[in-house]
């Protein structure tokens, strides 16, 4: 082992419980207040900050596809494409691009992007793909609506 | 794409001014269309941090269009801060002390609540009627589409449009037209 100061070599041989605090203390370090000094503080905002990140990592891939999705949707609005009409015809053309490389494309290579959405408005046009059905109705006559005041 | 032009940006990162006509638009369902000009969520550049809405004016707000009898059930709740101070405005009669009020709203609340909203907001300009200021109106590239059709009052159709439009029944001569 190699130790780079006179007192952590004479710690090294010495009680555990220093070098089990020192690894939470280094993890604190960039803390503010007690919480990076006092070790029943420290260990409580480790821990917490630890969960965080552990959650994080899962939160962090799903707010990028968000991303994509908005920035391919964005893309397929100005060649007037719908978004799921645009990945099925994608896909049925054989154009495996995923979100990610369909989202960079989108912003980088804006005629690049226009190509895709040229193929996939011709296969549309060809295979009868139609956007899902949203609440597109304008006007539904009820009981009372039809009523002359 | 030549060698020159290889990146090219044209205005990519500008400010757009749209204009909008609310007339006999749902507000709640214009508001989702104008948030996505605002937040710049209709750029392929778009990225919660990067600053890329667009400016919005919104005219004729006056003339907006509640679904149902949302004018007499829709209620607009404000609190003064003090004991008692709890208030509740119907929406017409919030619609009768400000025009853009109802609109207004309507866009904030589709917003999420983040420290971003308010200035978001500050890019949306509303106006009860078609009066803009020039140097607003002189900004202006491009219209946003209404989301539905402007229905024709009657009192707009002709005389002889009126006449000649299919009839199913003649009323008899004695029946009292109210």
């Amino acid at each position: 082992m190699v130790f780079t100061s006179v007192a952590n070599f004479v710690r090294s041989r010495g009680p555990d419980e220093f070098w089990r605090k020192r690894k939470i203390f280094k993890m604190a370090a960039h803390y503010i207040g007690r919480s990076r000094n006092c070790y029943s503080l420290a260990i409580r905002s480790v821990h917490r900050a630890l969960v965080f990140a552990t959650k994080g990592r899962a939160l962090k891939k799903q707010d990028l596809a968000n991303l994509w999705v908005t920035r391919i949707t964005a893309g397929c609005e100005q060649h007037d494409v719908n978004y799921h009409v645009f990945r099925e015809s994608l896909s049925r053309s054989n154009i495996m691009l995923n979100r990610k490389s369909l989202a960079d494309l989108a912003c980088w290579e804006p005629f690049t992007f226009k190509a895709l959405t040229d193929i996939a408005q011709k296969r549309a046009l060809e295979e009868g793909i139609a956007p899902p059905k949203g609440n597109k109705v304008l006007f539904v006559p009820k009981r009372g609506s039809q009523k002359k005041t | 794409m030549s060698a020159l032009k290889r990146v090219q940006q044209w205005a990519t990162f500008a400010r757009i001014w749209h204009v909008y006509d609310a007339a006999w638009q749902n507000p709640f369902h214009s508001a989702k269309l104008l948030k996505k000009y605002l937040m710049g969520l209709h750029k392929p550049i778009y990225h919660p941090l990067n600053d890329c809405g667009d400016h919005v004016i919104v005219i004729n707000t006056g003339d907006i269009a509640l679904p149902e009898d949302e004018w007499k059930k829709r209620a607009y709740f404000h609190h003064t801060g003090y004991p008692g101070g709890a208030s509740w405005t119907v929406a017409w009669e919030l619609h009768d002390k400000d025009p853009t009020m109802i609109l207004k709203k309507a866009v904030y609340s589709s917003m999420d609540g983040n420290l971003q909203r308010r200035y978001t907001m500050e890019r949306l300009h509303l106006f009860p009627d078609g009066k803009v200021p020039a140097d607003l109106m002189k900004n202006v590239s491009n219209q946003i589409q209404q989301i539905r059709p402007v229905p024709k009052r009657l009192d707009h159709y002709s005389e002889q449009e009126r006449k000649e439009f299919p009839k199913l029944i003649d009323y008899p001569k004695d029946y009292i037209l109210r």
